[in-house]
């Protein structure tokens, strides 16, 4: 990223730095050593699912490190004529604020965010994560899914925010639970007579369709309504899959981790590995991507994708466990809370 | 510096600060709305003398609370749930329940999402005098506002929360009166929570908290035995648990409203009002847009409990079962004479089954064939009932005891006025003395297994045929408001009173009533209305210019300068809609001050009036037309009969007469224009009352009303001025000119008539134009029988569409014309002294000739178009509450009559009367001389031939003739007319038997 100039001997010095052995940081850390990254849920009440996270962010004052605010927001869509999108979408956008690049003029800064949105909304509307719960009324109506993220500030590895953020979002989105409301007339049908109960003109949902029924199925589902008004819905499905992204900076021949704007800008080349991580089944890498303008070739890609693999599931095992202490904290000890005053 | 405090809690405590919800906007986006709460720890209890709470001034809850209750000898307060107040409103309103309530938020929001008319009662309710409630805003006081639990659902935490608050408000209650040293401890009052659900009251029960059912409560109050008449009948499952269980099921169930409404989006299910066939309860039939035959619905099953004017769905049958309607006349009250009340409801027994059986003989026989059927379909759900209180009669077969004395609860059959209404089911203690009488009786709901809906006892009206009970119970019918006048629609009279009059012209003007008003005190101008009129809202005058044309002009009161805009007194007249005229009363729309008085025109006072002037050729046609605000001082009030009493007297040459003559021949002269346009001379049976005198008001005959020719001067006129004044105003309000059309009918609206005419008298009927219409309606004649025509116009006319009011701007101007005019377009501006409709126009004309600025409220299409709805439907009330006043009168004259002849010894009344349908079982006959419609029913067999509407009644002896007498549609009979009582419910009925050419006694 061409946000920071250096010059040539402030980039050989911490080029030597990386280097050495062991590596010498401008923060002390090592090579794989991660800044402290901070993580709340639920910072947006009326979007459906938010989160803010920061990494590097001076834990006294909150001052510095790169600072991420995403937010879900869930819309009813009518689904247009057969164009696929029958099971709902997903659509990310990535805004920058200026102030967190203010050497950047306006055309730049929208060429940077349009950078960020395709590498993730590419990843993230991947059909291979593409929740099944999007679906309202089959055919006619799903939810559009709005990822939204706002950069407020960036001191380095802007990547790795924007994913964890979009985890954590989409971690803590609920989709409200809808009944679809649909009236099948019985056709050659003996009029009921005295039917007792709710009779078998309502249905809700419960269809199984077998996979072998390659036939368009026509449901009459018109509308729907929202059973319970009160509940914030049901969790997105496939919670567990959305993946984190670690970028490996490469000064050949080593890598480091969550680099400082200064040492990205004199690394010369980044590569973007997205992995998924789902409960029952073996990790996925969902996207890679290079930046910068050095080369690698594949006997080397191959072993930084393995290590980067190892340090995405470090990386999501800690932001699972703090995502999993979010939720009892929102609601389980908030509640108590309340119980207690 | 100012130290600056941030108060906005932390994010972390949201669960308890923020209230959450999601809505469905109608247009089906799904919004996310966040409350904030703050909760409180001063939110008052609303008991008087509470040392914690600052007691406002507001009213408060007595200290001991209410001490009369059985159950709680140290005094108690009322907690209700919501349930109690979606099913028992009517004891709750009532006034002898005063225990003092405390109605909780909770139980507020809930009543307002659940019902909205049963909220705006509650509100009303907390509002009233001499009811003590007190809100406790429960969820804004932080001892009893509570968090929803996961897996908890909506109506479980607001259970929950009433909980909450019961136990909250009596360890308040405990808390704030300790122990006075020296003085015995008086146990505090209790609060009950009152709840009709079991399941919340098991768990009150377990947490201590003392809960009560509603029926339970009343039970043990001290006018029990009336209060308990007017609880629901939702409450009797939980009292006699027994009975629920093993009811047989009778109808199907109802989809749910979701689903009822897909189905109509989709186009599945159909959706429209629900019309009963008067003729036979087992059938009605559902207008909807679909078809342009309304849908049959065939048997009780089908009709799936829905009642008059309830606004169903119906689902349609496959098209082989599609079905004509009966041609059979089954009434309700005949078939299930030996239905009991406490039975109907149970399981298989002997007598269900019978009627069930009964019933489907009914339906079988309808299953005949006919070429004509019709789209035929089932009720699957209804998406607004159109409940309201019923006038009935208590049968008295229905009663297990008569005995006056008897208080035990009995279940007896409620048997509505209405034909179009079934019997409603009612648990009372007062049955006996209730017989004879008139009551008011309300639906609360029709289970699927119960055949009849149950209700409640409301009030009782009075003695039946007592003047005031039919009266009252009339109004009631047609729903028409007849109460007094509030203080605040009479403040908005003028202060003057009786003593206001018109201010002289220049120096005494104060309120500028002069201003832009011509003077016209000197015009020789007239009135003519029907005898004993008092609202006279039209005066005439009419003289020759100088050159050669005439000078024409009608007078309106000028309402809109006493009924100002948006008053209450305005709004009263909106609801109101019309003044309805019965037999011996009238109920004003403009209180009589106004209406007999200061807008009526009376002769030789000073009156303001809005004018329409024309210019007319003696030809009658017109060469200009003038509107103006005026003065004018009528110079005579007459009686048609007076007006042409003095036209005809050639003796009589002073201005006065003259100018009567004038209007007389423009007015013959704009009739027979009028007819060359194809306008309908139509017919309808319209006949007089005599009274005898204004005290007694027993009516003494009945005749039919008789047409003169100044009756139809003052129609010309009136039609003229309607005419000019519709072109007026749209011209200058296209968008929201109140205007009034007459829809053309549809041609299949005529088919029968003209097949019976065909058939039976070999006429034809052209119905391609209204002129069409009135040429060959003009050529329907009988040579030996000159009633007949009448009669063809009369079955002609309900053909016809009705006449409505609308607003310009929501119709396309192709649809404006009026089709019984035929005229292009049409407006009522003639009597605003009893129609609202002509007030609107009035003020709209006003604006038009630049007199006033137009109301805000009249430039709005939505607000026109709703004010004319309502007029609309008043109207049509309107003229049923006066039919059936006549009705009333005509069958109270009918009865002396009797009497009179009987006393004589001639034996009943006998009248020559017209056969007008023809049934598989009997002959729908009209009595032309009386007014009156009856149905001849023949329990022996007859032969129907329903192509040829012509029934055949074979000869016997016992009937007078061994022939076979053949009787169709419009053939002349004698039928002989009794008033006679139903002997169960004192319902009075006018029963025809035929004389001529059978004798249908013996039959």
């Amino acid at each position: 990223m061409a946000s920071t100039s250096i010059s040539k001997a402030e980039r050989s010095y911490i080029q030597a730095g990386l280097l050495a052995s062991p590596a010498r940081r401008t923060d002390g850390r090592t090579v794989t050593d991660f800044r402290s990254i901070s993580l709340e849920t639920g910072v947006a009440p009326l979007a459906n699912g938010s989160a803010r996270l920061s990494i590097g962010q001076n834990p006294h004052n909150g001052s510095g490190g790169t600072e991420v605010v995403a937010a879900a927001k869930l819309e009813v869509e009518t689904v247009e004529e057969e164009d696929g999108t029958g099971d709902g979408r997903i659509v990310c956008s990535v805004s920058c604020s200026p102030s967190a690049y203010p050497n950047l003029s306006t055309g730049a800064l929208d060429d940077l965010q349009h950078d960020l949105t395709t590498v993730l909304h590419q990843t993230l509307s991947d059909r291979s994560l593409h929740p099944s719960n999007l679906v309202i009324l089959p055919g006619k109506k799903s939810w559009l899914l709005n990822l939204d993220i706002l950069v407020l500030a960036d001191s380095g590895n802007i990547y790795d925010a924007l994913f964890m953020a979009a985890r954590a979002a989409l971690w803590d989105t609920k989709v409200p639970r809808t009944r679809s409301v649909e009236y099948k007339a019985k056709r050659n049908e003996p009029i009921a007579k005295n039917t007792s109960g709710g009779s078998g003109d309502m249905d809700v949902d419960q269809d199984t369709t077998s996979g072998f029924d390659t036939r368009k199925i026509i449901s009459n589902a018109i509308d729907f309504e929202l059973p319970d008004y009160w509940d914030e819905g049901e969790v997105l499905d496939g919670r567990d899959r959305w993946p984190v992204c670690v970028t490996l900076n490469l000064v050949p021949p080593v890598h480091y981790l969550d680099a400082l704007p200064l040492e990205e800008a004199s690394t010369p080349v980044r590569l973007l590995l997205v992995f998924s991580f789902p409960s029952s089944a073996p990790p996925t890498l969902q996207a890679m991507r290079m930046l910068g303008a050095g080369e690698v070739n594949v006997a080397e890609l191959k072993s930084l994708v393995t290590e980067g693999e190892k340090y995405a599931k470090e990386m999501m095992t800690a932001i699972t466990f703090k995502l999993k202490e979010e939720d009892v904290r929102r609601n389980q000890k908030a509640r108590e809370k309340f119980a207690k005053r | 510096m100012v130290e600056i405090t941030i108060r906005k809690r932390s994010q972390t405590e949201a669960v308890i600060t923020q209230r959450k919800f999601f809505k469905k906007t109608a247009r089906g986006k799904v919004v996310k709305v966040l409350r904030e709460r703050y909760l409180r720890d001063d939110v008052g209890c609303g008991i008087e003398g509470c040392r914690e709470c600052a007691s406002s001034d507001e009213e408060l809850l007595p200290v001991n609370g209410d001490l009369t209750h059985q159950s709680y000898p140290n005094g108690h307060y009322i907690l209700p749930d919501t349930n109690v107040f979606l099913s028992q409103m009517d004891l709750l309103e009532s006034d002898r329940f005063r225990s003092p309530m405390i109605l909780l938020q909770t139980v507020l929001e809930e009543v307002r999402h659940r019902s909205l008319p049963l909220y705006n009662r509650l509100k009303a309710l907390t509002k009233s005098e001499d009811k003590r409630i007190w809100t406790f805003y429960n969820e804004y006081r932080s001892e009893t506002a509570i968090v929803r639990e996961e897996d908890e659902t909506p109506n479980d935490r607001n259970d929950r929360g009433i909980r909450i608050a019961t136990a909250w408000y009596n360890t308040h209650i405990s808390l704030t009166r300790p122990p006075i040293r020296g003085q015995t401890k008086n146990a505090p009052p209790t609060v009950v929570l009152m709840t009709e659900d079991a399941a919340n009251r098991q768990k009150a029960e377990q947490a201590g908290i003392s809960c009560i059912s509603v029926r339970k409560y009343v039970e043990g109050m001290k006018d029990a035995s009336q209060l308990l008449d007017l609880l629901s009948a939702t409450g009797s499952d939980d009292v006699e648990p027994t009975r629920a269980s093993g009811r047989q099921v009778l109808y199907p169930e109802y989809l749910s409203s979701a689903t009822l409404m897909a189905g109509v989006k989709a186009g599945e299910l159909h959706q429209g009002h629900f019309n009963p066939n008067p003729y036979n309860y087992l059938e009605g039939t559902v207008s909807v847009p679909a078809f342009s035959k309304p849908i049959l619905l065939a048997g009780r099953e089908n009709m799936n409990r829905a009642v008059q004017g309830d606004i169903v769905v119906v689902e349609l049958f496959n098209e082989k079962e599609w079905k004509a309607p009966t041609d059979e006349v089954v009434d309700q009250e005949a078939t299930l004479k030996n239905d009991d009340a406490e039975d109907s409801a149970e399981e298989g027994d002997e007598n269900g089954e019978d009627v069930i059986a009964k019933e489907s003989r009914v339906l079988r026989s309808a299953q005949v064939p006919v070429s004509e059927r019709q789209p035929t379909g089932r009720i699957v759900g209804v998406i607004k009932r159109n409940w309201r209180a019923y006038v009935c009669h208590i049968d008295s077969t229905s009663l297990t005891s008569t005995l006056t004395t008897s208080l035990s609860t009995q279940t007896v059959f409620a048997t509505p006025v209405s034909r179009l209404l079934p019997r409603i089911r009612l648990r009372t203690r007062q049955a006996p003395s209730l017989l004879n009488q008139k009551i008011l009786v309300t639906i609360d709901r029709w289970d699927t297994t119960s055949r009849y809906p149950e209700g409640h006892f409301v009030r009782s009206l009075g003695k039946v045929e007592s003047k005031e009970a039919e009266q009252e119970s009339l109004l009631l019918e047609y729903e028409v408001p007849y109460r007094p006048f509030g203080k605040a629609i009479l403040d908005c009279l003028p202060p003057e009173g009786d003593s206001w009059v018109v201010p002289s012209k220049g120096g005494g003007d104060n309120h500028n009533v002069w201003r832009d008003r011509e003077d016209l005190r000197d015009v020789i101008v007239c009135s003519i209305d029907p005898p004993g009129c008092q609202d006279i809202d039209d005066a005439l005058h009419a003289k020759l210019l100088p050159n050669g044309n005439v000078e024409a002009g009608v007078h309106i009161a000028d309402v809109s300068h006493f009924v100002l805009p948006d008053n209450p007194m305005d709004s009263e007249a909106a609801a109101r809609g019309t003044t309805v005229y019965l037999v011996d009363n009238r109920i004003d729309m403009l209180p009589s001050l106004l209406g007999t008085n200061l807008c009526s025109l009376r002769p030789y006072v000073e009156r303001l009036a809005f004018s329409t002037i024309w210019e007319l050729t003696p030809n009658a046609d017109i060469v200009d037309v003038r509107f103006t605000k005026s003065v004018i001082q009528s110079k005579a009030a007459f009686t048609y009969e007076e007006a042409q009493i003095r036209k005809d007297d050639p003796h009589l040459q002073d201005e006065l007469t003259k100018s009567i003559r004038l209007l007389n021949s423009l007015a013959v002269k704009l009739k027979a224009k009028r007819m060359t346009a194809g306008a309908l001379n139509l017919a309808s049976p319209e006949v007089k009352i005599h009274l005898d005198s204004a005290e007694s008001s027993e009516p003494i005959d009945v005749e039919q009303k008789e047409l003169r020719e100044t009756n139809s001067l003052v129609e010309e006129f009136m039609l003229l001025a309607n005419v000019s004044v519709a072109r007026k105003i749209d011209e200058s309000f296209p968008q929201t000119a109140v205007l009034r059309r007459h829809l053309p009918p549809p041609k299949t609206n005529f088919e029968k008539l003209q097949d019976i005419l065909r058939k039976t008298r070999g006429l034809t009927l052209d119905v391609s134009s209204s002129g069409a219409l009135a040429a060959s309606l003009d050529k329907c004649i009988d040579p030996s029988e000159p009633a007949f025509n009448t009669l063809v116009r009369i079955m002609a006319t309900r053909c016809m569409l009705s006449a409505e009011y609308f607003c310009s701007g929501s119709v396309g101007r192709d649809t404006f014309g009026h089709y019984g005019l035929a005229s292009d377009i049409y407006t009522h501006f003639t009597s605003p002294i009893r129609r609202y409709a002509d007030v609107l126009v009035h003020r709209q004309l006003a604006a038009a000739i630049g007199f006033s600025p137009l109301h805000a409220s009249l430039h709005s299409k939505s607000h026109v178009e709703k004010v004319l709805d309502v007029v609309n439907r008043r109207h049509r009330m309107a003229q049923m509450a006066s039919r059936a006043s006549v009705e009333f009168y005509v069958g109270l004259a009918l009865k002396g009559r009797g009497e009179a002849s009987k006393a004589r010894g001639e034996g009943e009344v006998r009248e020559e009367a017209f056969v007008i349908r023809t049934f598989r079982n009997g002959v729908g006959v009209f009595v032309s001389k009386l007014g009156i419609e009856g149905l001849v029913t023949f329990t022996r067999d007859i032969q129907f031939d329903a192509d040829n509407y012509t029934v055949t009644v074979p000869g016997s002896a016992s009937a007078g003739s061994k022939e076979d007498a053949k009787i169709s549609v419009f053939d002349k009979v004698v039928v002989q007319i009794e008033v006679e009582k139903d002997k169960n419910t004192q319902r009075g009925k006018v029963k025809m038997t035929l004389i001529e050419p059978v004798d249908s006694r013996a039959l």
